[in-house]
């Protein structure tokens, strides 16, 4: 292969465009402030992103079969209210992490069943599962909020292992289990081909419905997970938990390459786009001490990450 | 007297390749002028041009005496040049006055809202003269298909339309839509409107044009009164040389073997009804009919795809629950389906990928695709079928059309089926790869595989089937021997009895 | 075609149907709720909703969808506030009212340029303006809420003209200019036909830029007159004005029978579903459940959504297999 040939098939400019702004952005903000790039603080102010994080494995995969899973940062809220529930009533914690799981389950199982049973767009049944989970969240806690679950459970969200927060271990070891599942297994395989034709997935004997309904579970499931993290975090479950983490979580997943029309993109991506946007944020929050700056800037970067990619690929932008 | 349009130096290429090469033609006013040629000639990018949805690099092109601005849809329309297209253009979810009227309305006198009564006239007055009765008011995608490229012929009309041109407008209709189409263009010629008619349907072109031009590899060949030319000089024309294999008859080598696929009595009330087929090992057996038979439907439920309500599909010998595909597969039956663009093919994934697909789940190795038993499989599936492709890593799009039909072909063989269902396997596909798939399959069921090929194309019925089973109407009409096998047998199972009433 | 799947096919019969069966039974344990005054409320409070629903219609009709339009209203409250309140820049309200319609529909045409020309699917770029116009939003207020506006304008918006507020006689008025523009106009037929097939369109010539530019411009003209009518209403105006009205508005127009795919959708439709969502919290608070009962309003408009999306499936499947009957 010529060097040009080479310079043409080579698939990672996507994750290469990534790095270095991630590099770029951490020079910028470690010149104007030295202490950004200390180690220990990154470490401690990474706490906030270890529940999208685990979040965003499940949305990649899916956004990569051509649909969208609105309702996580929802369902987060069920399964809040699930848990604080039946430890208020049971005074189980491990009563509590089951039920919290189940009901993630549970409820992307809905999803999941709706798109691949009843085949409505995915947009508009996790649209409205959004506002129904968050709605039965509100109505069944009537804006109570739980708390005090021990100090050992709020270890979970608290604890280091070397230093590192524990969450951090959980998530690399899933996001490690996801990229080889999605890059190495048949499934993987598949995954990609629904998301640039279904119909022909079908015509090869893929069970398209049933990894559809799979995926929207474990969306559902890694939300319960994800709640489990956040509730030891703030050590109160309430109705509200993970709002607007939807967003964020799809912003993250688009700005690592991930095509929302499906067929394209994977985990490095995805982590490498989490990175940017938690950097992004901490260097905006911490220079000029604005948290409303952060939200126009995850806007925008959502925006702008496309907008560029069409402008830089004009070849691929045509779908 | 000038030629009505005259088309002078036409050139186009897209990144490098040529799809039109200077080519010059002239079609006079009032006449039927056929556009020959095999996939990727330059037919399409031709009509583009005429219609200005492309712009041509070089050469001009003039109606009635005046220059066309090149890449101007608006222009072309002005100047009465319409376009009926394979699949006619359409809005499915709008009613047909609208599907007519749509980007060129008639205005009220304040020219704010739209002149609903003038549409509504108009319209009636358009499916009158084109011999329709159906409901304007009804959406499109609930016409058929005739009828919907009636509304685009309507469509066509009320723009009046001085030059049309048609692009494959009976490639998805019956024998007998057919005829009522050749019929209404014959009308519109006596009517004075010119036409240019783009076929791959060799006898309608005999039938219905005055002349003919061909097109090979973006060039033009010839331009010829139809009534000096043949079939096989025609073909000549398109490919450059005869091939006699299309014609030849086959003959079938062995006696066939045991049962390999028994259906009995499947049933899907309204699609198919009853349909009894017993295929052996080594026999080829062509499912004849006109589309819409239910033909496709069939193959789509013995392979799991669509359920049926009643009825028993045995493979090997081993019973099928129905509605399961990879039941089907795992029993030995592979279905090469109908479009190969949409159902065949993961058109942006690597040629690799897509011949692996169905058997990728086999290619594992502690539940971890094996990259080296893929490309071994890969390598050897390309060059068993000659597929020609840059790189097993190159995308499935950047084939041409018969090597993507290959490709489709390769991804059910590696799944070493016992039954091959292929529908329609050569729809579309230029002379020289058809005959190449024509020998592939042959090669194959001397192996002893049972195949099943629903094919709309006659000559090709005739030619590979040692059996040949005609459905009409859902159900089966009739079974013929390879051997006695002629096209009007063939046509007659086929085509509606009512048909023959009323003619 | 029978009754039930008249029903079933035809959204706004199913709407009449549900929204007389709740009103009816609501009436029936306190027949309060349909006093005067209390449809009066109900009615004023539609009025925002179907204002905006009538351009976030024309959007999905051709393709796209637009969930920003709860933070354009947040600012452009914030905008119109620091314009013509007595203790912000005391702009003349005849000069600050149009000024907020044109921001709103500069805001609307910005959108549309990036779907149609920067080629951004729609989703995206309103899912990143939902955040990005809310983070603007409290920038601009820094905190604080903005009161003092003109009191001609509160008594307007208030009070009215005729015994209704000038927000519903603005309803009116849009949805009377939506249902010309959608039947008796070629933009409104070519919107459609966008919708219907894209393909299609460019191959009539029609201009996919132009229409889709314009219908997420009149969006976002519609969002700031929304705000302009309604917001007064208001005592003060806070950053967290318009949370949640994107979803509310999608999901009328979603339940009012609107395809999600475009090409499809009645204004009827939408009218009944922006009534029927509206009635949800005060029957809930006749029901007399109280405090408890409201918490559930969210759940039971995302149940209307799933049920409306069902139900559109299993008649599109109906459809289809008629059609194979053919």
């Amino acid at each position: 292969m010529t060097f040009k040939e080479r310079l043409r098939t080579f698939r990672w400019w996507h994750e290469l465009g990534l790095v270095i702004l991630i590099i770029g952005l951490l020079a910028v903000a470690g010149t104007l402030m030295p202490r950004f790039l200390d180690l220990k603080s990154q470490l401690l102010l990474s706490r906030h992103i270890w529940e999208m994080a685990i979040l965003a494995l499940a949305i990649t995969l899916i956004i990569i079969t051509g649909g969208i899973d609105l309702s996580v940062g929802a369902a987060m809220g069920l399964c809040a209210v699930a848990f604080g529930m039946t430890f208020q009533y049971t005074g189980s914690l491990v009563l509590s992490c089951v039920a919290a799981m189940l009901t993630g389950g549970l409820g992307g199982a809905v999803n999941g069943a709706l798109i691949s049973k009843i085949k409505v767009h995915p947009l508009i049944v996790t649209l409205a599962t959004y506002a129904a989970f968050r709605g039965i969240a509100e109505g069944l806690s009537q804006g109570v909020s739980y708390s005090q679950f021990g100090e050992e459970f709020s270890q979970i969200a608290r604890g280091k292992w070397f230093g590192v927060p524990i969450p951090a271990y959980l998530f690399l070891a899933m996001a490690v289990a996801c990229a080889v599942f999605l890059s190495k297994t048949p499934t993987g395989r598949f995954i990609y081909a629904i998301g640039h034709n279904e119909k022909a997935a079908r015509f090869s004997g893929i069970d398209v419905d049933r990894i559809k309904f799979w995926l929207y579970a474990s969306s559902g499931m890694l939300a319960g997970l994800a709640t489990l993290v956040y509730v030891s975090r703030f050590d109160t479950a309430k109705a509200d938990a993970g709002t607007g983490f939807e967003l964020e979580i799809i912003t993250a997943v688009v700005v690592g390459g991930t095509s929302i029309f499906g067929g394209r993109g994977n985990i490095a991506g995805t982590v490498l786009g989490l990175l940017l946007i938690h950097e992004t944020r901490l260097f905006v929050g911490r220079y000029w001490q604005m948290d409303e700056l952060k939200s126009i800037i995850i806007g925008a970067l959502l925006i702008a990450s496309i907008l560029l990619y069409r402008i830089l690929s004009p070849k691929k932008g045509r779908e | 007297m000038p030629p009505f349009i005259r088309v002078s130096g036409l050139s186009k290429s897209y990144g490098g390749v040529h799809a039109l090469k200077r080519v010059c033609m002239d079609i006079a006013k009032g006449e039927i002028h056929a556009l020959c040629g095999e996939n990727g000639a330059g037919k399409s990018t031709l009509i583009k041009s005429l219609t200005g949805v492309v712009i041509p690099e070089e050469g001009t092109i003039s109606i009635d005496g005046k220059p066309l601005p090149p890449g101007n849809v608006q222009a072309s329309e002005a100047a009465g040049i319409a376009v009926i297209h394979q699949e006619s253009t359409a809005f499915p979810s709008l009613n047909t006055l609208d599907n007519i009227f749509v980007g060129r309305e008639p205005f009220t006198a304040g020219g704010l809202f739209l002149d609903k009564a003038r549409m509504r006239g108009e319209a009636t007055k358009m499916l009158k003269r084109l011999g329709q009765n159906f409901d304007i008011d009804c959406p499109v995608i609930e016409l058929s298909v005739a009828q919907r490229q009636m509304v685009a012929m309507a469509r066509a009309l009320s723009q009046k339309c001085e030059f049309l041109i048609l692009d494959e407008p009976t490639a998805s209709l019956s024998a007998k839509e057919t005829d009522s189409l050749l019929a209404i263009v014959r009308q519109l010629r006596n009517e004075g409107v010119t036409i240019l008619y783009v076929s791959h349907r060799l006898e309608e072109i005999f039938e219905i044009a005055d002349r003919v031009t061909v097109l090979r590899d973006g060039e033009r060949v010839d331009t010829q009164s139809v009534a000096n030319l043949n079939r096989s000089a025609l073909i000549f024309l398109m490919v450059g040389r005869e091939l006699e294999e299309l014609t030849q008859r086959h003959e079938h080598a062995g006696e066939p073997g045991e049962v390999r696929l028994e259906v009995l009595g499947l049933t899907n009330p309204g699609v198919f009804e009853n349909i009894d087929l017993r295929i052996q090992a080594g026999e080829i057996v062509g499912l004849a009919g006109l589309v819409g038979a239910g033909r496709s439907e069939i193959a789509r439920a013995i392979f799991g795809l669509d359920r049926y309500s009643k009825g028993k599909v045995k493979v090997n010998g081993q019973m099928l629950t129905g509605g399961s595909v990879k039941q089907a597969m795992s029993a030995g039956l592979s279905l090469v389906p109908e479009d190969r663009q949409h159902e065949g093919l993961i058109l942006p994934m690597s040629v690799g990928a897509n011949l692996s697909m169905a058997v990728l789940g086999k290619l594992t190795n502690r539940g971890l695709v094996d990259p080296r038993l893929e490309r071994d499989l890969v390598e050897k599936l390309m060059s068993d079928l000659l597929i020609k492709a840059a790189s097993q890593e190159f995308p499935a799009e950047t084939l041409s059309g018969g090597n993507q039909q290959k490709l489709v072909i390769g991804k059910w063989i590696a799944a070493k089926p016992q039954v091959l269902i292929l529908d329609e396997p050569t729809r579309g596909v230029d002379i020289a790869a058809k005959a190449q798939v024509h020998r592939l399959i042959r090669n194959l069921a001397s192996k002893g595989l049972a195949t099943l090929i629903i094919s709309s194309d006659m000559n090709e019925v005739l030619s590979i089937s040692d059996r040949i089973i005609v459905m009409r109407e859902g159900r089966i009409s009739g079974e013929i021997r390879g051997r006695e096998a002629t096209r009007e047998l063939v046509l007659d199972l086929a085509l509606p009895q009512e048909k023959e009433v009323l003619a | 075609m029978n009754f039930m799947s008249r029903l079933l096919r035809q959204r706004e019969y199913g709407l009449t149907a549900v929204i007389l069966i709740i009103g009816a039974s609501v009436a029936f344990i306190d027949t309060g709720f349909l006093a005067a005054g209390n449809l009066k409320d109900l009615i004023i409070r539609c009025a925002p909703t179907a204002i905006v629903a009538c351009g976030v219609m024309l959007v999905v009709l051709t393709g796209e969808i637009d969930i920003s339009v709860g933070s354009l209203m947040a600012l452009l409250a914030a905008l119109m506030g620091m314009m013509i309140s007595e203790t912000r820049m005391e702009i003349s309200m005849w000069l600050g009212l149009p000024a907020t319609l044109l921001l709103g529909t500069l805001v609307g045409a910005f959108t549309g340029a990036l779907v149609t020309l920067g080629k951004v699917p729609s989703i995206i770029v309103t899912l990143g303006l939902l955040t990005a116009l809310r983070g603007l939003t409290t920038l601009i207020m820094g905190g604080n809420n903005i009161d003092g506006l003109p009191d001609g304008l509160g008594q307007m918006t208030k009070y009215g003209v005729l015994g209704m507020p000038i927000s519903v006689w603005t309803a009116i008025a849009v949805i009377i200019v939506t249902g010309v523009i959608i039947t008796k106009t070629a933009l409104g037929r070519r919107l459609f036909a966008v919708g219907s097939s894209r393909y299609s369109a460019k191959m009539v010539g029609l201009n996919e830029t132009r229409l889709k530019l314009f219908a997420f411009a009149y969006t976002g003209f519609l969002t700031g007159l929304a705000t302009v009518v309604d917001v007064p209403r208001l005592p003060k105006i806070e950053a967290g004005i318009g949370i949640g009205f994107e979803l509310l508005v999608i999901t009328c127009v979603v339940v009012g029978g609107v395809s999600i795919s475009g090409g499809r959708g009645k204004l009827r439709g939408v009218l009944l579903a922006v009534l029927l969502m509206t009635m949800i919290r005060p029957a809930l608070t006749f029901m007399d459940v109280g405090e408890s009962g409201e918490k559930w309003t969210r759940a039971i408009q995302g149940m209307f959504i799933l049920l409306a999306v069902i139900t559109d499936s299993i008649v599109q499947r109906r459809r289809k297999r008629r059609l194979h009957d053919l």
